[in-house]
This record gives C-alpha cells, structure tokens and sequence, in this order.
C-alpha cells in the first residue's frame, strides 16, 4: 500500500465504492426475486397478509410491487398464489393439473394462471381462469378445474386453462368480499388441492 | 504504513455501509419507480381511449403486458393524479349490479382508499382527493357533499375494477359503468 501512487489509489478507491453499490442493488434485487414472499401457507398456497396495505415493511411493498402491483388490501380481496403442487414440485406449463377444492366463502372467487413472466398465457379461446361462475359443482358441492396444455375432457371445457410454452407457472386464487373469519384467518381456508395428472409433454 | 493501514481500513467500514444504504435505497425506490413508470405509460399512451379524465384500457387479455398478474375477469379503468396544483374529483352514478371498486394508489403503490358497490350501494360516489398538506381544509370540505380523501402523496392513480364474464350483456353494462366514472380536477 504504501507505494501506490495517487492515480492509482483513486481507482482502487473508485472500484471498492463501485463494487459497494453493485453489492448493495445486486443484493437488493436478489432478496426481491429468489426469497419467496412473506405470508402464511393454506396447503400448498401462500397468502400475504399485508399486501396492498399501508401497513406493509418495505420489503413486501417491493415484493407485491414486483410481482402482483396495484393490489387491494384484505379486506377487499385475498390473493392467494401458488408455484408449486402438492407435493412440492413447481409447476410447469408443460404438464396437466387438477385443480380440486370446495368453493370458497366468499363473494366471488377465481383461478388464474399466469406464466413464469407473470403474465396471462396466450390462447385463441382467450380463457384465461375459472371462477364461481365457469366450475360446475358435483354433488358433494366440489369443483374441479384443469390447467395444462390438455384438458382432460373437451377442448371447449370451461373449467380448462390452456398452457402454452415451457416454463414455470403460477397459480392465483383470488376471493373479493371473502367471508370475515377468513379475512382474520386466511391460512384457515381449505384451498383447492394441486396434483399433476399423466407426464408432462 | 501503519497510517495507511488504518486509511484502508475506514475505507472499507464505508463501503461495507454504502452496501447497506444502497440495498435500502433500492428496495425502497422498487415501488415507487414500478409505480412512476405505470403513471408515466397510462398517461401518455395513445392507443388507449380516454374520455371525461379517465382512461379506458382494453377488456384484458394475454396481449395485456403493461401491469404483470392482470385479472381476466376484470374490466378496468384508471385515472392518474397529480395533487400538487389542485384537488381530484371523482365522481361515479352507475346501476352496476355486480362488483365493483374504485381503489386510489400512492405513489409507493400502496392503497390508500377503496370504496365498492357495497360500501356505495346507491351506485353513487362522490369523491374530492386533496394533497397531504391539505388536510387542515378537509373540515369544511366534509360539510359538502362530496368525501374528502387525503392523500398520502401528491401523485398516485386510481384504478376501477368491474366483474364481467362472457356475457355480451354484462360486458355491455360494465362498459356503461365505467364510462360513468368521471376524473376531474
């Protein structure tokens, strides 16, 4: 150190200030997108309780600002989002799942899924979710939905989500006006269950 | 060499606290940046239609990329506010027998205020929203008949979300609803 000459200590103090910055947005962005959102888990769905709230840390506004912006808080709507199955596995656009659950209590609800970009899959019959309106129930009260490049019954199947592409997938179930005890206790729901059906093409 | 020992050492205190800075700043400048650039690109596109301060976005679809996790259920519409001149008025006369809200956002996307077809069951809204350093005119400003909103920033939007589905009939009176809704200043 001590035969440096001034030119070169300004660039060693230069390139130590500039690495501080790059360390302190890399480890900013890292934290954003490979930790998963804070929240409490309802089977295989995680729901954040803050998010769209002014109550929110600065690292949940980041995170929803990221990943679902312009959110409503709790007691407008829950947003409860998943990118695995029930066994854990992330979900891939190129692979079937059945989607199974009682219908939640609330107002209206629906079933959205979104590609690794979080946004909407590209399809002709522009469907893009299910909901309270779309799902038949069987006669235990039950729905069942399919997500997947297939469907598992016709093509004009409306409680199917086509898939296009490879890659991951999210799953969104939203419920506007869900009843109270849910609201004060969303990991309380019984969420609608994930399992991938046949292998993945 | 002792001295410059010592030198190096503070430096690197200093840049170990420039890490820290800066990996705050950056998460707490990630919304506000999201929220400036969705401002700035529903405020100046011209493939949107507007009408009475409101802008009109297409029924969503996978085409839709300009805010990620769009619901397709939804029809929407957004006003974009800047307080610092003059209040916002928003006023809203609809029918809509389904869902609806209108949500106001800060300008760190936080979401300050929300009314829906519950909360307003006439259909009827009537909304003045003034700039933080306004509040103290909100006294007299409650006496009229419209409800003052404070705002938590000077700039922010307002997003109003409509229930459809495939229904050409319900498309139709959601769009009546939400050509309605008027943003004024």
């Amino acid at each position: 150190m001590g035969t440096l000459n001034p030119t070169r200590r300004v660039a060693y103090l230069a390139g130590l200030y500039l690495l501080a910055i790059v360390l302190g947005v890399g480890s900013a962005w890292l934290w954003l997108t490979r930790i998963g959102i804070s929240g409490v888990d309802a089977g295989a769905w995680r729901v954040n309780l803050l998010a769209g709230s002014r109550d929110a840390d600065a690292y949940t506004r980041a995170r929803i600002a990221l990943g679902a912006v312009l959110a409503l808080d709790r007691s407008e709507t829950l947003y409860y989002t998943t990118d695995h199955d029930d066994t854990g596995a992330p979900l891939r656009a190129e692979c079937r799942y059945r989607i199974e659950g009682s219908p939640p209590p609330a107002r209206w609800w629906s079933l959205t899924a979104y590609a690794a970009d979080h946004f909407l899959f590209p399809n002709d019959a522009k469907r893009y979710s299910v909901s309270g309106e779309s799902v038949t129930l069987d006669s235990a009260g039950r729905f069942r939905a399919t997500i997947g490049p297939t469907s598992e019954g016709s093509q004009n199947d409306r409680s199917w989500i086509p898939t296009t592409g490879e890659g991951g997938m999210r799953l969104t179930l939203r419920l506007y006006g869900a009843d109270e005890a849910v609201q004060r206790a969303p990991e309380s729901l019984a969420t609608p269950s994930i399992q991938r059906v046949g292998a993945c093409s | 060499m002792n001295l410059k020992r010592l030198h190096w050492r503070r430096h690197l205190i200093i840049a170990s606290a420039v890490v820290a800075l800066v990996h705050g700043l950056t998460i707490w400048a990630v919304p506000r940046l999201i929220m400036d650039r969705i401002i700035a690109l529903g405020s100046t596109d011209s493939t949107l239609e507007r009408t009475n301060g409101v802008t009109l976005p297409p029924p969503t679809d996978h085409t839709q990329r300009r805010i990620v996790m769009p619901s397709p259920d939804l029809l929407y519409a957004t006003c974009f506010f800047d307080l610092n001149e003059q209040p916002l008025r928003v006023t809203l006369s609809t029918n809509y027998p389904r869902y609806w809200s209108i949500a106001l956002y800060s300008s760190s996307s936080d979401n300050f205020f929300v009314v829906n077809d519950r909360s307003a069951p006439d259909g009827h809204v009537d909304l003045t929203v003034v700039a933080p350093r306004h509040q103290a005119v909100t006294s007299t400003l409650q006496n009229g008949e419209s409800r003052v909103v404070v705002a938590p920033t000077h700039r922010g939007m307002l997003l109003m979300r409509l229930l459809v589905n495939d229904d050409p009939g319900v498309r139709a009176a959601a769009e009546l609803a939400r050509r309605s809704l008027r943003c004024s200043r």
